[in-house]
């Protein structure tokens, strides 16, 4: 990594080592203090060996889930304006769950444990960068903070006081609370602005059937643990989908949980994921035919009398032909089109009628056709016809506390086609945007080559960076303004989903910062008080933490608390147990009522790019349970963690099935080509029996070109290869609506920590 | 063959500790520059760890346990046949006995070098040594390393002292001949022999008791070698036969070594009159019978193995029998059995290049037999989601090398230094039995053909 | 007094997310190994969740099974270990003495579930990755066998402060790192001599058995299998 490499040879230069012991004397040492001096962190207390306990958030992926974090002292190099000291502090040593916390219940994922290696990454940004080369040559030469907020303050009050042509857009990863608040508030308070949020997986589909269907625009609150019965269109819900903690706490009390009683678990989709793997019963199902699968199943439980059609209430009357009993969608009718047998549908149907509560999920590829958001809402309408929407052991909403006045004003816009639109505008008059903020997202990994992004930020005028990492939308910033940790920061999060009950998380730093990194809100609201005006009085708060203790204000004032009688024991108790969480909402509050306003949604087959003469295979991209939507590949513990399916780590791969291997000489291991009309990769393969013949998946998350040691140059991004399409009436990419060809290259290898020995095998059905 | 005088043994058998060739030096900078390579290699493991070899989860053991095991099985040319011979008082085996027993020494020594080499933290070997430490700590006296530790280490000393025992009198032979720095030499080195009678009885007596003793201590010896294996619950190693099985194969792979080496030094330092066609007809019959007696044990082996049907034991069966190491496994019963069998077994073919050819492939194919033992079993054991496979690195290419050449190096400089066939045994064999021993010598070369 | 520990897992549960195996890496200080060490078959994973397919497409099953160390009362790593690095605690557990072991990988071979990791390099972190290593646990070194210890240091931490408070360990009180991550609480750890501890309960199950408990090797860890759906049970 050029730069860092860079930052260390000048730091060599002037390297002074100096003992500190206590944290304010290194701090007074260097920079000024107020911008270093974090609150709330109790180093007094630490008593060497003796570890303590201090609550954070996951920020790993949208779920939200609470943590534990444990501190010990220890002696750290840390840099500050340069200078390396080895200064004693608390150090982040595990991270686990936080039992208080409602979603997850002190239990986390593999990347929420490795969510560790962030803050200890070699790679790490530790210094405000300026670029020094060509845009995107990785060249950077390291500055101050003085110097990088003056540079990015003389493009900024050009900007905000019109001086300047060009608008302000904002481009982040889906933000909550007041950091999205702060963010929010600042970008709008320009003249001239937007602000757009990006994420690949977003659950964009999910939410906007949800909002249509039961008028909550949120991804569901699955409650398996008392569910008896369920049907999964291609979520993989126990691994990356939605809130996989939270479900598979739930998962585990459905199957053993409950003495007597476990219940039954169905999952349709075309390649096994790791959820599938624990269905009771797989099936193979056609792509993009998950909505035809939701409603044959509909069709037999109202045919048969199971359900009657009208217990969907608004839900059912969003598909068309629901109230006319879907005799389109009889199970003999779909067969052919889902490759899903009569019989079957209509078992499952009546075994889902016979052991209510049942719940019907969808999720990841089933989301991502052009037809999924009919997919959806018909999986809604099955729910609903269950009589789970809004049940114990089915999907619920729980209230979401919105931190702001939410009246920015701001052109707010996100997902993929948000991301599209700004790419296609900076290609064409480059000079309309003055200035590019980014923060969390990597758009140019993670939006198909053909919507040209890289080129399009190649082009804005000047780009500054809040990034940790000089990954392949950073690589591209003039300045880069590097975040603290979330260990680091202060954290508030208001997730809306994995629990019914409303839940704002929160917690002060973890740990003292390591490098001279600043928060992003806190460098924003800077910003703010520098440009003052409109800005100044939108964003009054002098810190970050300020405002997250303004919003708790609001909060104690609007849900009150049992166990704190005033606004500042609420604030406190908060940061103790690391949030606040409203009580158990009874079932009958999560119910969807009323009438919906959209207008039914028809079935039209899913559309996918490419021939299927000249493409013949279906390209099935999947959330890799390690590296998740690519952003954890940095990480050496998720590296080297074995996939759950195919053992493999420290790279990527292609899933065939057998017979299509056969056919087209290919073993395993080999190295293929994959090519879609949009752009080519190669990947060993894996050939595995738990894909269908037509279908070739590949997992999500390497392919980087730029994002640190471990990562970068490894495998291929299937992203890449996408055609540039979206999921009708939702503007989400239908990431799974490309077609392939694949041919074999030669030998290829890749890592398994399982061993691969099939053929030496017979006896023994280890693959 | 006329008889020679004592004065013609005395010339002929003390000539190679006097003339040297250039050939010689050529081929002992060969072998030297290989050892050091080899050490070299070994410094790298030492300092940069294991890692540098291709062992693995779950393959830990391989090249350097196989050659433990071989060297190991090697050393049995030496002291075990001579000491049987010796005492069945095997009158042929007299030109025979000290180039055995050197064997034994030498491929001892170098056996005993690979469980250090294999060592994780070499530099702690130490520690399997019973000294009271600090720490109060004893070796684990269940292990059976640490019966490796004891067996080998009885069996080294034995090996060394019955091999320098029979070399007083040589010593002083050559004590008498020699002057200056060279007399002072071997005169320490005979420890005073005069070659009084009492001195002869001594050593006579001395000779019969190592020789018995050493014979159950060299059993022992392969016997605790294939315990390595046999005691830990792995499939195809965890065997009743593995004791014998191992003691049978390293007589048969020493005997082997002492035919290569007999017919090295026979071409190399002219000894043509002294190791003679009988005593590669003689070792061949024994190859023959220890062929056998291998193809028995392996027969025996594999068939229980195979009967049984265990789930586990039969994934190493069919590994070995027909899968990834079905190459190894059938060069290995060529190399064994079907080689040798019937050049040994037929008179006409049983002639000094006969037996050779026969013994070079029993070497070839005993080191291979070792690493099937050891490696199949490891790549297949138990749940197949942690098996693994093997190959070897250079590092192991070449340590493996370097130990072949030590052992020719080692046993150059021996040939220079010591007369390599022991000069009074002789002399007294042909004084003693002069006229049994030429009744004899004359039938089985007429019937072998002249050399 | 008397403790022995084991544990219970629940395979009807377990949905091979591998929480586990990272958080086990997190707590005990396991180095990652890189990729050209990981492809040469010495990635190191106390514990790790073992995959096998039933059946072919369409009528595919799967299996995970998490396997670590089965901390065996008849432990086959423990007699072939000539230091006693490898060697029987008091309260039931297969300890293991870095700093007496002397690498001769015999352990290693005799444990028949392979569950012991060989350090063929010194292990090594990327500053400040170093920063991460839990001081509760040593590091090991080049040479030496490591393996899954049960999370010995909580077990300590644990007992010692019941001591302090004069009290017994409470059932439940320990956790090791993978049982404590496993989202779907497919792991239980207890004290299998208290016959009422969770996990004694739960190993009694019906559904439970030992892995290749035929080889005498007396695990401590009990497997309660994956049950098939019975919809009339639950009609
Ligand atoms: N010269 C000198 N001698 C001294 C002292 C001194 O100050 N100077 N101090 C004395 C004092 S106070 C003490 S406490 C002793 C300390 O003496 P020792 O107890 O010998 O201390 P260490 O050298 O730290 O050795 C402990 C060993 O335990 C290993 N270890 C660490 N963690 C684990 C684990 O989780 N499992 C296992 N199995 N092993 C682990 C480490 O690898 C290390 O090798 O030395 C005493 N001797
Ligand atoms: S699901 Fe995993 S990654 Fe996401 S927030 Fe929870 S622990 Fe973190
Ligand atoms: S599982 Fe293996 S390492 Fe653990 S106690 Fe048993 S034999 Fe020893
Ligand atoms: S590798 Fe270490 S623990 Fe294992 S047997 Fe050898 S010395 Fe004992
Ligand atoms: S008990 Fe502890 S050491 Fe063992 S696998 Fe679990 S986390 Fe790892
Ligand atoms: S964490 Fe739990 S559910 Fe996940 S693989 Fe491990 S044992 Fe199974």
């Amino acid at each position: 990594m050029p730069p860092v490499e860079k930052n260390r040879m000048q730091r060599r230069d002037f390297l002074k080592i100096s003992a500190i012991t206590g944290a304010s004397a290194a701090l007074d040492a260097c920079g000024s203090p107020d911008h270093q001096l974090i609150r709330f962190i109790p180093e007094e207390d630490l008593i060497p060996g003796v570890a303590t306990w201090k609550p954070s958030v996951c920020t790993v992926c949208p779920a939200g889930c609470g943590l534990l974090v444990r501190v010990m002292e220890g002696d750290a190099e840390v840099v500050r304006n340069g200078q390396l000291g080895l200064m004693q502090m608390g150090l982040a040593k595990k991270l686990e769950g936080n039992p208080a916390h409602p979603i997850n219940q002190g239990k986390l994922c593999p990347r929420g444990q490795a969510g560790l290696q962030v803050t200890y990454h070699p790679d790490r940004i530790r210094t405000p960068l300026m670029r020094s080369g060509a845009r995107g040559s990785g060249e950077f030469k390291a500055i101050s903070w003085d110097e990088a907020m003056k540079r990015l303050m003389a493009q900024l009050s050009s900007l905000h006081s019109g001086n300047s042509h060009g608008r302000l857009v904002f481009l982040t990863s889906s933000l909550r609370g007041q950091r999205k608040n702060i963010a929010v508030t600042f970008t709008g308070a320009f003249k001239n602005s937007q602000y757009v949020e990006f994420a690949f997986f977003d659950e964009r589909v999910v939410r906007t059937a949800n909002a249509a269907s039961f008028r909550h625009d949120a991804p569901p609150t699955v409650d398996l643990s008392q569910a008896n019965y369920i049907i999964s269109f291609g979520a993989n819900f126990l691994g990356t989908w939605n809130s996989p903690v939270a479900q598979s706490l739930g998962y585990g009390q459905m199957r053993q949980g409950r003495p007597g009683t476990r219940g039954k678990f169905v999952q349709f989709e075309p390649r096994i994921s790791q959820t599938g793997a624990n269905a009771d019963e797989w099936f193979a199902c056609a792509p993009g035919a998950e909505g035809l699968l939701a409603l044959g199943i509909a069709h037999v439980l109202i045919a048969d009398k199971l359900r009657p059609a009208s217990s969907a209430g608004a839900a059912g009357e969003l598909v068309e032909g629901w109230s006319g009993g879907l005799a389109e969608y009889a199970p003999e009718k779909i067969e052919a089109q889902t490759g899903v047998k009569a019989e079957t549908i209509t078992r499952i149907a009546h075994e889902a009628a016979a052991h209510a509560p049942a719940v019907a999920l969808i999720g990841d590829a089933a989301a991502a056709h052009t037809n999924s958001l009919f997919n959806t809402v018909a999986t809604n309408a099955l729910n609903a016809l269950l009589g789970s929407a809004g049940k114990p052991g089915g999907i619920q909403f729980g209230s979401v506390w919105n931190s702001g006045s939410g009246k920015s004003g701001v052109q707010e816009s996100s997902g993929a086609a948000a991301v599209q639109a700004l790419a296609a505008q900076l290609e064409s008059d480059p000079s309309s945007v003055g200035a590019l903020l980014i923060y969390g997202a990597n758009p140019v990994f993670a939006t198909p080559a053909a919507w040209r992004v890289r080129q399009s930020l190649e082009k804005a005028p000047l780009i500054a960076s809040f990034g940790s990492f000089i990954d392949e939308t950073s690589i591209l910033a003039d300045l880069i303004l590097p975040d603290h940790s979330s260990l680091e920061s202060w954290i508030e999060d208001t997730p809306d989903s994995g629990s019914v009950r409303t839940v704002v998380s929160v917690a002060p730093p973890a740990m003292l910062p390591l490098h001279d990194t600043r928060p992003m809100p806190d460098v924003l609201l800077d910003l703010a008080h520098e440009l003052g005006g409109n800005l100044a009085t939108a964003l009054p708060w002098k810190t970050y933490d300020d405002a997250i203790q303004a919003d708790f204000a609001a909060l104690y004032k609007e849900k009150g608390s049992k166990d704190a009688k005033a606004a500042d024991d609420f604030w406190s108790n908060a940061q103790q147990q690391g949030g606040w969480w409203g009580p158990e909402e009874p079932a009958a509050a999560n119910e969807p009522g009323g009438k919906s306003t959209a207008v039914p949604v028809k079935y039209a087959p899913a559309q996918f790019d490419g021939n299927p003469g000249e493409f013949p295979f279906y390209f099935m991209p999947f959330p890799s349970q390690m590296l998740y939507d690519g952003s954890l590949a940095g990480l050496p513990w998720m590296q080297e963690a074995p996939d759950p399916m195919s053992t493999a780590m420290w790279g990527t791969w292609v899933e065939l099935n057998p017979s299509t291997a056969n056919k087209l000489g290919i073993k395993q291991a080999d190295l293929v080509e994959i090519t879609s009309q949009h752009g080519t990769l190669r990947a060993p393969t894996m050939i595995t029996p738990g894909i269908a013949p037509d279908v070739i998946a590949m997992p999500i998350g390497q392919g980087h070109e730029s994002f640190t040691r471990y990562a970068s140059n490894r495998g291929a991004n299937p992203i890449s290869i996408l055609a540039p399409i979206s999921v009708a009436g939702t503007g989400a990419l239908a990431w799974a609506a490309t077609r392939v060809k694949i041919s074999r290259v030669g030998e290829g290898s890749v890592i398994l920590f399982g061993a691969s020995l099939r053929e030496e095998s017979p006896d023994l059905k280890h693959r | 063959m006329a008889t020679k005088t004592p004065e013609q043994i005395n010339e002929d058998l003390l000539r190679p500790l006097s003339v040297v060739s250039p050939r010689y030096f050529v081929a002992l900078a060969i072998f030297l520059a290989v050892v050091i390579v080899a050490g070299s290699m070994f410094g790298r493991q030492i300092y940069d760890g294991l890692g540098v070899t291709g062992l693995n989860r779950p393959v830990f053991w391989a090249f350097y346990i196989t050659n433990f095991v071989f060297w190991i099985g090697l050393s049995h040319a030496g002291t075990l046949i001579s000491a049987i011979l010796r005492l069945c008082n095997a009158t042929w085996r007299r030109p025979v006995t000290r180039c055995a027993e050197v064997i034994t020494v030498f491929s001892l020594s170098i056996g005993a070098s690979f469980p250090i080499i294999h060592l994780g933290r070499p530099w702690l070997a130490f520690w399997l040594f019973p000294y009271p430490s600090e720490r109060g700590i004893w070796p684990n006296i269940r292990s059976p390393l640490l019966w490796d530790f004891f067996a080998i280490n009885t069996y080294l000393i034995g090996s060394v002292t019955f091999l320098l025992l029979p070399m007083l009198p040589d010593f002083a032979l050559i004590r008498d001949r020699a002057s200056g720095f060279r007399k002072r030499v071997y005169g320490f080195l005979a420890l005073g022999w005069r070659g009084t009678p009492k001195q002869w009885h001594r050593l006579e007596t001395a000779m019969h008791i190592m020789a018995i003793a050493i014979i159950p201590v060299a059993v022992s010896v392969h016997s605790i070698v294939s315990w390595d294996f046999a005691m830990a619950p792995v499939p195809m190693w965890h065997s009743t036969i593995f004791a014998p099985y191992f003691v049978a194969g390293a007589i048969f792979s020493g005997i082997a070594a002492l035919i290569i080496a007999m017919a090295g030094l026979r071409k190399f330092l002219h000894l043509q009159e002294y190791l003679r066609p009988i005593h590669f007809q003689n070792l061949g019959k024994l190859l023959l019978v220890m062929s056998l007696l291998w193809f028995y044990f392996v027969f025996s082996e594999r068939l229980t193995g195979w009967y049984g049907n265990e789930k586990y034991e039969m994934s190493v069966f069919w590994v070995t029998q027909r899968g990834s190491f079905a190459p190894l496994f059938w060069t290995m019963v060529f190399c064994n059995f079907l080689l040798p069998v019937p050049i040994l077994a037929i008179k006409k073919l049983r002639t000094i290049t006969g037996t050779v050819i026969a013994s070079i492939g029993v070497v070839i194919g005993m080191w291979i037999e070792r690493f099937l033992i050891i490696v199949p079993s490891l790549t297949r054991k138990y749940l197949p989601f942690s098996w693994g496979t093997y190959r070897p690195s250079w590092t192991e290419i070449i340590i493996t090398a370097g130990t072949f050449a030590a052992m020719a190096l080692l046993y150059m400089l021996f040939a220079k230094v010591v007369p390599i066939i022991a000069v009074w045994e002789l002399k007294a064999g042909q004084s003693v039995e002069r006229e049994h021993l030429e009744t004899i010598l004359a039938a089985s070369e007429a019937e072998a053909g002249a050399d | 007094m008397g403790h022995q520990w084991g544990m219970v897992i629940d395979l009807d549960r377990c949905t091979g997310c591998e929480a586990c195996v990272v958080a086990c890496h997190a707590e005990n200080n396991i180095a990652t190994v890189g990729d050209k060490q990981a492809a040469g078959g010495r990635a190191k994973h106390w514990i790790r969740v073992e995959r096998y397919y039933e059946g072919d497409f369409p009528d595919v099953k799967v299996k995970f099974m998490p396997v670590l160390c089965q901390q065996c009362d008849a432990a086959p790593c423990e007699p072939v270990c000539p230091t006693f690095a490898s060697y029987h605690t008091d309260e039931g557990l297969n300890g293991q003495i870095y700093n007496r072991c002397i690498g001769t990988r015999y352990c290693a071979n005799a444990c028949p579930y392979n569950v012991r990791f060989f350090n063929f390099y010194n292990p090594a972190w990327d500053k400040p990755l170093d920063l991460q290593l839990n001081p509760d646990v040593s590091v090991r070194e080049v040479g030496v066998m490591e393996k899954c210890t049960f999370c010995l240091q909580r077990i300590k931490a644990a007992e010692i402060e019941a001591a302090a408070e004069k009290r017994d360990v409470k059932d439940g009180e320990i956790q090791p790192a993978c049982v404590q991550s496993c989202p779907t609480n497919a792991m239980v750890f207890g004290d299998l001599s208290d016959p009422h501890s969770r996990a004694s309960r739960m190993a009694a199950s019906s559904r439970g058995n030992k892995l290749m408990e035929e080889l005498g090797t007396r695990p401590k860890i009990t497997y309660l299998q994956r049950e098939s759906w019975n919809g009339d049970e639950n009609a």
